[in-house]
This record gives structure tokens, C-alpha cells and sequence, in this order.
């Protein structure tokens, strides 16, 4: 893979090439970070530089005035459900799927895989009426059912993919043992499964903050809204406050780099799964 | 052991609730969509059926229709031309690995994580025009005169989102090739290396022939996700300035939600499924896979 004969200039070359691009990716980010701290009038007098004091103002007023608390807390509340009932359902039909035995696994492994080529916007008008006969519009039910659903194909495709490449031996060991199938998925299975369910986990959990349409669709009470969808309220309430938009987006964002700095190898691997196999 | 893995109670237990769930709120309204799209109704009161005259609406009658698949197709260009060879770039040169790999690849994919409604505000005061770097950055570099409101610009709006978007993506195709590559046997390369091939040579007789199937899948990525763009583009224009940057996303959210005229809705997302699943079909056509030996 490596090559050993490289010039000076082209390695230069390359290094630029990357450095740039890395200043392309980060410098946004940072200079909103230094940003939320100064005022609008600070911002227009100074767009690149320092700010003249860390004043936290932005963000006592994205809390207060512009609710992200309640926001953030929604946001939160749907992604630990998505997650749990998502983990917990997707692990347990993989598991059926690729180590039980009955004759209509493959085809109903395919017709979760299916999934992965639909587009959202095919089921979005139905979902609303659906939910909407179940009186579960504008709850965070709705929301978090229809993401349930929409996290099962690529799950399912990351988990019977790991599940597949365990050894027999372990449920042949743990029968004789006299484990029933409970004991064995729960006590056995899942434990040797943490690196993938963690890579589900953060997959789901990424789809789940970010998304925009689901919860715009489904919920119209501002105080059951989540981060994406208040940020653009806020966006439309005050057009011109600059740096209280800045925050807001900070605090919108803090999450998934927190989780990115930990996991990003698990979420890397998950998110080209699908793309590249072995 | 048998009995115990083939326990019909158990397979029910573990796989149905997720089937019913995937089958009740994924599966049955994309059926229900088509049936829907044959109606015109607010879903208030009871639909009228009207056939196919969604469909003959949207494209005889319907410019905005046309203006947003116009965008939808030249946000698939677009994104092909300025993903794709980009991605291959810096795959290949992390691929030849040099130091800081792994710093590289952090950094490069960070822009995908961060929520489409962040990135479209961030990348909006990038480009104000009173404070945004992008201007001042023009400034800096001499290029003054070119600094305008890029986003208000009809004429420029939607290649300004095209940028944006390939910052939120080009690091995620790149891990993709960059993975695809990892999976040549070395000794490939070295045996180029002894015959004296260069590096340019060594990249588009190995390295790109043995990738070409997760090209492929790339592609495809590519496209449906150009079809399927929707939070970048509702937050920095929402559709405008006149329409310049609605797409048949934005499009559809506004017939279904805003005017309430569900029917009409339905049937773009009818369309809008069609695309993608042409283009999948489209695109097996065109990149024949070879199942290649080494």
C-alpha cells in the first residue's frame, strides 16, 4: 500500500492540500464558538477577531428568551427512547433473523433491507395522517415511533451482519448449560455485541438529534419542539440577533461533538456500512 | 439445541414486534402514499378522487414543479462533480499514507455529524454579506468586487448550497474510498512499483478499476442524497429567493404542510421515490460490476 518513492514537492503538495481543507472544516466551527461570546454590534465591528470579553449573555439568553432548555430536553427525551426501543427491538429481530432457525429469515431480513433505498419522503404524508388517527400528533410519540421504524433497515443490516460471524458454538455451550433463549441473548449475545450496538447506537442516535422533517411534521406546540426545529424558530424570530443565533447553534451542536470525540471510530465504521462490505 | 433455536414462540417474541413496527410506520405508508396521491384532500375532511391528476398537474401546469426538479438534478450534478473526484483526492493521499492520518480522517468527517440545521446556519452567516467570512475572505485575497449577498442571489444561491453541502459530505465519501481501498492486497502495488509504474499510473490502473464497485454504490449515494436534501436548503433559503433553490423536498413540505394540499404532496414523494429507485437501476446499468480476481 505504500508507496515508497515520493518526491519532496508532491508530499508538500499533499500536506497543503490536507491542511486546507482541515482549516475548511474546523474554522467554521471555532469561529462561531469565539463568536457566541461577543455582542451583534462586536460582531459587525469585528468579524474575525477576539472577543473583547467572554461574556456568556448569548447564552443565558438562548436559555431564557429563546427556550433551548426545553428544546435540548426534547430533543434528549426522543433520543433515549429512539435508542432504547430501537437497540432493544433491532438486536432481538437480528438475533431471530441470523441464528434461529425457521424458513422465512432471509426473506424477511430482506424485506427489512428494503428500507434502506426508500426515501422518507414517500411515507411523511401518510405518517401524518396515520398519527394523527391515533391521536399521537404533537407528542413526541409520534416522533419517536417513526424514527423506530426508520432506524430498523440499517440496523438490522450493521447487527445481522455481526451476529452472523459468531461462532455456533457459544448458544451449542450455553444450551447445554441449560440456558434458554432469553438467557443466551441477554447474558451472552449482547455482552460479545457491544462494539456493534454501540455503532448502532450512535448511528441512531446522530439520525435522531439531527433530524429536521419528522419532528417538524409531527409536532406544532413550540414547547414540544426539538433543538433542529427551534433553532429555525429562533431563526425566525430574531432574524437579526446574530450572536444569540450563534449560541443557540453551539448549544444545538455541543452533543454530537461530545459523542463524535469519544466514538467517532464507531460512528465512521457505521455510517459507510452500507457502502462498503468486508 | 435444535428445539431450543427453533422454538416458534421465541422467533415470534424476538422478531415481531420490530417487523410490525417497520411494516405499520414504514412499510404500509409508502403504499398508502400512491393511494393517497390519487386524491386531492387536506385530510381533514373526506378526499375527492381525482386519479392521476396529481401527476398531470405537476408536470403540465406546475413551473415550480419543474424549477425544483430542475434543482434537484443540478444538485445531483453538482454534488457528483465536486464530491466524488475530491473524495478519490484525499482518499488517495491518505491511502499513500502520510502522517496524521488518522487526525486527517477525524477531521474530515466531523462536518457530517453536525445536524443539517446547524450546518445551513453556520454556513449562513458565512455568507452575509455585512459580516460573513466568505466576503471578507474575497476581500482579503483580492477578489473585493465579487463579494455580494450570496444567499438573496437567485443566480447564485443554489451553487452557494452546493458548496455547503459538499462541506458537509465530501468526508464521508472519502472514508467510504478510502475504506474500499484499504481492501487492495499490497502486493499489487508493489509489484507496479518494481515494473517502474508512477504513482498516477499505479492510481488509475489499480487503485480505480479494484474500487470501481463502491464507486458505484458511492454514486448512487450521491444522487439519492441530492434527491432527498432537505434541511440545509429550508434553513438558509427556504426554497427562495423566488423559488431559485426550492427543491422537490422543500417543495412537497410546503404543498403537504402549508397549504394543506395533501394529495399533491403525495404524489412528489411518489415521484421523488421513483427517482431514487431508478437511479439504483440506473446506476447497476452503468457500472457493469465485474467480479474481479486477485
Amino acid at each position: 500500500m505504500a508507496v515508497k518513492s515520493r518526491s519532496k514537492t508532491s508530499l508538500f503538495l499533499e500536506y497543503i492540500i490536507m491542511i486546507a481543507f482541515t482549516i475548511l472544516c474546523l474554522y467554521p466551527i471555532i469561529w462561531l464558538f469565539i463568536n457566541s461570546f461577543k455582542t451583534n454590534k462586536e460582531l459587525f465591528a469585528d468579524p474575525w477577531g477576539l472577543p473583547p470579553s467572554l461574556s456568556l449573555k448569548n447564552y443565558i439568553d438562548a436559555f431564557v428568551e429563546g427556550n433551548i432548555g426545553t428544546y435540548f430536553v426534547n430533543s434528549a427525551f426522543i433520543a433515549v427512547c429512539v435508542l432504547a426501543f430501537g437497540i432493544l427491538l433491532s438486536s432481538m429481530a437480528a438475533y431471530a433473523i441470523t441464528r434461529m432457525k425457521w424458513k422465512l429469515s432471509q426473506l424477511t431480513l430482506n424485506i427489512f433491507l428494503l428500507g434502506l433505498m426508500i426515501p422518507i419522503y414517500a411515507s411523511i404524508v401518510p405518517l401524518f395522517s396515520i398519527f394523527n388517527a391515533l391521536k399521537l400528533l404533537n407528542t413526541p410519540w409520534a416522533v419517536i415511533i417513526a424514527q423506530v421504524a426508520g432506524s430498523f433497515p440499517m440496523a438490522m443490516f450493521i447487527l445481522t451482519g455481526f451476529f452472523s460471524t459468531i461462532p455456533a458454538d457459544i448458544e451449542e455451550a450455553a444450551v447445554i448449560d441449560g440456558c434458554g433463549i432469553l438467557r443466551i441473548f441477554f447474558n451472552i449475545i449482547m455482552p460479545i455485541s457491544k462494539s456493534s450496538i454501540v455503532t448502532v447506537g450512535v448511528i441512531i442516535f446522530l439520525a435522531t438529534w439531527n433530524d429536521l422533517l419528522l419532528p417538524q411534521i409531527l409536532l406544532s406546540d413550540p414547547a414540544k419542539m426539538t433543538l433542529p426545529v427551534g433553532l429555525m424558530a429562533f431563526q425566525g424570530q430574531y432574524t437579526t440577533n446574530y450572536v444569540g443565533m450563534i449560541a443557540a447553534v453551539i448549544v444545538t451542536i455541543i452533543p454530537t461533538v461530545v459523542v463524535y470525540m469519544f466514538l467517532h471510530n464507531n460512528i465512521m465504521e457505521g455510517m459507510v456500512a452500507g457502502a462498503v462490505k468486508g | 439445541m435444535s428445539k431450543v433455536m427453533a422454538n416458534k414462540k421465541y422467533i415470534l417474541l424476538f422478531v415481531l414486534p420490530a417487523f410490525l413496527i417497520y411494516l405499520c410506520f414504514s412499510l404500509i405508508p409508502i403504499i398508502y402514499n400512491f393511494i393517497v396521491s390519487l386524491y386531492s384532500t387536506n385530510l381533514m375532511s373526506p378526499g375527492v378522487f381525482v386519479g392521476l391528476k396529481n401527476y398531470i398537474n405537476l408536470f403540465t401546469q406546475d413551473d415550480i414543479f419543474w424549477q425544483a426538479l430542475g434543482n434537484n438534478i443540478l444538485m445531483v450534478i453538482g454534488s457528483l462533480i465536486a464530491h466524488m473526484p475530491l473524495a478519490l483526492l484525499f482518499a488517495n493521499i491518505l491511502f499513500n499514507k502520510i502522517k496524521g492520518t488518522r487526525f486527517f480522517q477525524t477531521v474530515f468527517f466531523l462536518p457530517n455529524v453536525i445536524c443539517g440545521v446547524a450546518v445551513g446556519l453556520m454556513w449562513s452567516f458565512m455568507y452575509n454579506s455585512q459580516f460573513g467570512l466568505v466576503n471578507e475572505f474575497l476581500s482579503l485575497i483580492g477578489l473585493g468586487r465579487f463579494a455580494q449577498d450570496w444567499l438573496a442571489n437567485p443566480k447564485t444561491a443554489i451553487f452557494a448550497i452546493i458548496v455547503v453541502v459538499m462541506w458537509q459530505y465530501v468526508g464521508y465519501h472519502m472514508i467510504i474510498q478510502l475504506a474500499a481501498m484499504k481492501n487492495i492486497p499490497s502486493s499489487l502495488y508493489e509489484a507496479a512499483e518494481i515494473d517502474g509504474a508512477s504513482k498516477w499510473k499505479q492510481f488509475t490502473s489499480i487503485t480505480l478499476p479494484l474500487i470501481k464497485n463502491v464507486l458505484r454504490i458511492d454514486a448512487v449515494l450521491i444522487i439519492t442524497g441530492s434527491l432527498k436534501y432537505y434541511d440545509l436548503v429550508a434553513v438558509m433559503t427556504g426554497g427562495g429567493p423566488n423559488h431559485a433553490t426550492e427543491l422537490m423536498s422543500t417543495y412537497m413540505f410546503y404543498q403537504g404542510f402549508r397549504t394543506l394540499k395533501y394529495g399533491y404532496a403525495a404524489a412528489i414523494g411518489v415521484i421523488l421515490l421513483a427517482l431514487c429507485v431508478l437511479s439504483l437501476v440506473i446506476s447497476n446499468i452503468a457500472f457493469k460490476s465485474e467480479e474481479v480476481q486477485y
